[in-house]
């Protein structure tokens, strides 16, 4: 129990917790904005990982094979838009239908193989986890937060966009914005496609920190995408209320996320009870809210009654 | 923000230096990375661990850690063992020796159960050794014997389905290397890829239309054994297996290596370099060192087959 | 301004729910007319509102709004013929965005929405500004207010700005008094009259309030098991009472008026 290794591992959790904090801003455009839950992303975001392996392998370059990934992620989410809106199909099935089918797109991409290397050593990559103890430049921390940060940009202009209202309309009232001339269908697909492209391109950067592609690298994602939303809900949500103050805090809770785990792996427990102590954090976070609506329900009764 | 980042990078760097100079005593710390629980993973890090605490006894510290299936955590777990410095790595499987290279390059570390290095690190012109801080063992199985046991075993089939997990990084290579020895001997060969447990059974199924069948070294196969034992026991078709698990589970035969003596013999690499100074970037890979014929006496009697003497039966 | 031609309506066809709701209801709106709509449970009124927005397909029959055949568009196209204000206060709002990004929503109505473009300018906000204003409830200093903050009455009214911000060839209004008290009632209706008057709206209002039928609008129409069955015109309308409007109901459909919510007084 040495605090030093754990304030050690601190930087390395922080990139990966940025870089699935980008995963994150993903599935809060779905699951808090557009008011669907998207499970393409569990798909998407290998798929932006075997875009990027292949491309980065067969010497494009790295922000290149980011770009194609983030396109391709969003023809992702338009598969499964147009599974929703033209085939009926309920949103969580056909996210589940798409995820399916970009298991098989996914090994394609890769030609056949389940896993690609990319060789930190070999290829330009934009972030390792190699460098993430360094006090430079190539510092993943650094330019992850930079994309973090542009992201955001881009989205607090986006959402507030005519466009983008009519987006944020979709999910807040259906009706109300079909009221409003909105075609709540092509909004729907619209919001899919931004979300998953972004999950994409996460994958795509997690692919270079990580040093491979992986057609599983991806499995669960969603849990982690949710908790980090919930997280940066629960514990910011009272300071940072504007659209683009929610959106930081979503990229926060991914990086909680991951200094919990970070934490579970330094206390030594063991590793085989990982999954159930991921499953324990994530439930803890979504009850919070809960108990404290209980706890003012409770106290205003009290109050009430002493009157 | 920009200032508090720096302010915890500065922090994390000085206290780095401080464990570096910290681990300067005698107790060598190493740590395990293991991608998954799974019988023959487990058995190369039991084989791992035994061979360094016999060598070392009281003088090595292992800590193994599991990613639980999820190659993400992997990363998380490489992070925690280059954060604590330790004194070798040993990663177990694909995906933890990716996310370990990735990690450092300083680090020694160990692959072990990987089948093929250049594959797995993406190393061009291939010679034996990598060159930067990584060495191991493969678990290469000897693909040109088990074509030719299939022969010995079934030298009047004419089709051999080949059934892998299209999620395993290693089974396509086995499986692309087995069609070429089995194609020269005469076989026509047929993939069979499921995708998880939901469609094991149908394409097991799809692959009983060949006369014989074949699954290589898979994690994923060799956890569902039961369910294709239940599809090719009532089909009479018989399975030659990559490895003794898979063998046992729903095979007739194998010819297989020990992942125990692979995780051995990783341990002993470990010793050399953690003793001896041995530089891990001239570390040839080594192979398993012998390979046992096997097979399972109740399948081969229920199929009518006659095993040859040099075999041996598994319990 | 409105012709809705034998349209019909039924809605889960060959289930055991199959309920016929229109069935060759026919009116038209003249430019100007300000219609109210009473009639019993199930008649048809909001089925027959609905219709005209495009919240289903009709099977039969057609809708004209202004000349231009609108059977065949889907609701969001319609859109930019009209100006909806519903029963529950809930539906008209966006209850997670402010004020004025639900303004600025209903400003846009029937144009194109750009990706580029901001969505609200500075122009605009002073425009809402004053427009809140009109509704004397202190809303324009609140407009980065959620609209789910507001009480259902701030919210009709709200909706009502909404409608005719950009002005609609036609103005429907779903018994949108009805989840309020009477006094904001009265209020919102008074507005929505006021409303009508300055723009020159055409305008369908339903109601469960036999007073507010005869006092708001220049024609009452009934009606009765989805078709239109009394429709009575300005000068008739102007001397009829509550008992009136009861016996015509039972002359000519033949049965009570029977609406739990109908306020008779």
């Amino acid at each position: 129990m040495d605090i030093a290794k754990l304030l050690n591992a601190f930087p390395g959790a922080v990139s990966q917790g940025i870089i699935w904090g980008l995963m994150a801003i993903g599935v809060y455009i779905t699951y808090r904005i557009l008011d669907v839950a998207d499970l393409t992303v569990d798909g998407s975001m290998a798929t932006g990982g075997a875009v990027a392996a292949v491309m980065i392998t067969a010497g494009y370059n790295p922000w290149l094979a980011v770009i194609v990934a983030f396109l391709v992620g969003m023809l992702a989410g338009l598969v499964t838009g147009l599974f929703h809106t033209t085939m009926g199909i309920p949103a969580i099935l056909a996210g589940i239908l798409t995820q399916l089918a970009l298991y098989s797109i996914n090994l394609r991409i890769m030609d056949g193989k389940a896993n690609t290397a990319v060789n930190v050593n070999k290829y330009h990559v934009l972030v390792t986890s190699r460098n993430v103890r360094q006090f430079s430049v190539s510092n993943p921390i650094i330019l992850t937060l930079i994309l973090t940060a542009v992201l955001i940009a881009l989205l607090y202009f986006f959402f507030n966009t005519e466009y983008g209202c009519a987006l944020r309309a979709t999910g807040a009232n259906g009706a109300m914005a079909r009221a409003q001339g909105i075609n709540t269908n092509v909004a729907k697909v619209i919001g899919l496609m931004l979300s998953n492209g972004i999950v994409a391109f996460s994958g795509a950067m997690l692919t270079q920190y990580q040093g491979f592609a992986d057609v599983q690298m991806a499995r669960g994602a969603i849990v982690i995408g949710l908790a980090a939303v919930i997280i940066g809900e629960v514990v910011f949500g009272k300071l940072l209320k504007s659209f683009a103050g929610k959106l930081v805090c979503v990229s926060l809770g991914a990086i909680i996320y991951y200094l919990v785990m970070q934490i579970v792996l330094w206390l030594g427990l063991n590793t085989n009870d990982l999954k159930m102590l991921t499953a324990i954090v994530v439930a803890i976070f979504l009850a919070v809210p809960h108990w404290k609506q209980q706890a003012q329900t409770r106290l205003h009764v009290r109050r009430k009654g002493g009157e | 923000m920009k200032k508090i980042c720096a302010l915890v990078l500065t922090l994390c760097l000085a206290l780095a230096c401080l464990s570096m100079a910290a681990a300067e005593d005698k107790t060598y710390h190493v740590g395990v990375l293991q991608l998954v629980q799974h019988v023959a993973l487990d058995a190369a890090t039991q084989g791992f661990q035994d061979a360094l605490t016999e060598k070392l006894g009281d003088k090595i510290v292992i800590d193994v850690k599991n990613a639980s299936g999820e190659s993400v955590n992997c990363t998380t777990i490489a992070n925690d063992f280059v954060a604590a410095n330790m004194d070798l790595i040993m990663a177990n499987a694909t995906p933890a020796l990716q996310s370990a290279m990735a990690a450092t390059a300083d680090i020694p570390i160990l692959g072990t159960s990987i089948t093929d290095y250049a594959t797995a690190l993406d190393m061009d012109d291939w010679t034996g050794v990598t060159g930067v801080n990584i060495s191991g063992t493969s678990d290469l199985a000897p693909l040109d014997g088990q074509a030719a046991m299939l022969h010995e075993l079934f030298p009047d089939a004419k089709t051999v389905g080949l059934v892998y997990c299209s999620a395993e990084p290693n089974s396509k290579y086995q499986v692309d290397e087995i069609t070429k020895f089995l194609t020269e001997l005469g076989y026509e060969c047929k993939n069979y890829a499921f995708a998880d447990s939901n469609d094991v059974a149908s394409v097991v199924e799809s692959a009983c239309e060949c006369d014989v069948l074949y699954i290589p070294t898979d994690n994923t196969a060799a956890s569902y054994t039961e369910t294709i034992a239940n599809v090719v026991e009532p089909a009479g078709k018989a399975v030659i297996a990559g490895e003794e698990g898979i063998c046992t589970g729903c095979g007739v035969a194998t010819l297989t290596i020990s992942y125990y003596d692979l995780g051995y013999a990783t341990g002993e690499m470990a010793y050399e370099v953690l003793v001896n100074g041995a530089d891990v970037a001239q570390m040839a890979i080594q192979y398993a060192p012998n390979f046992t014929k096997k097979y399972v006496a109740a399948r081969a009697d229920a199929l009518e087959l006659t095993i040859p003497e040099d075999y041996s039966a598994i319990e | 301004m409105l012709d809705i031609n034998h349209i019909a309506k039924t809605f889960n066809p060959g289930t055991i729910t199959e309920k016929l709701a229109l069935s060759d209801a026919d009116l038209h709106l003249a430019e100007g007319d300000f219609v109210t709509i009473i009639g019993g449970n199930g008649a048809g009124k909001s089925t027959m509102l609905n219709a005209v927005a495009g919240v289903f397909p009709i099977d039969q029959g057609s809708i004209v709004i202004d000349g231009q055949n609108v059977t065949g568009l889907p609701e969001y196209k319609r859109a930019s013929f009209l100006g909806r204000v519903f029963q529950d206060p809930m539906t008209g709002t966006a209850a997670t965005m402010s004020i004025e990004d639900n303004m600025a929503l209903a400003l846009r109505r029937g144009q194109r929405r750009s990706p580029l473009k901001w969505g609200i300018t500075s122009k605009e906000r002073r425009m809402y500004r004053d427009q809140l204003k009109r509704l004397g409830l202190g809303l324009e200093d609140r407009m980065n207010a959620r609209v789910g903050l507001l009480s259902g009455g701030q919210r009709q009214a709200l909706t009502l700005l909404m409608a005719t911000l950009q002005k609609p060839k036609l103005l429907l209004l779903d018994e949108h008094t009805a989840a309020l008290d009477p006094k904001t009632a009265t209020k919102v209706l008074h507005l929505t009259r006021e409303l009508i008057r300055d723009q020159h709206l055409t305008a369908l209002m339903v109601t469960h309030n036999m007073k507010d039928a005869l006092q708001y609008g220049n024609r009452i129409i009934m009606m009765h098991e989805g078709k239109v069955i009394v429709d009575v015109d300005r000068e008739t309308k102007m001397n009829l009472r509550v008992e009136d409007l009861l016996n015509m109901f039972e002359h000519t459909s033949g049965s009570q008026l029977n609406n739990d919510r109908m306020l008779l007084s």
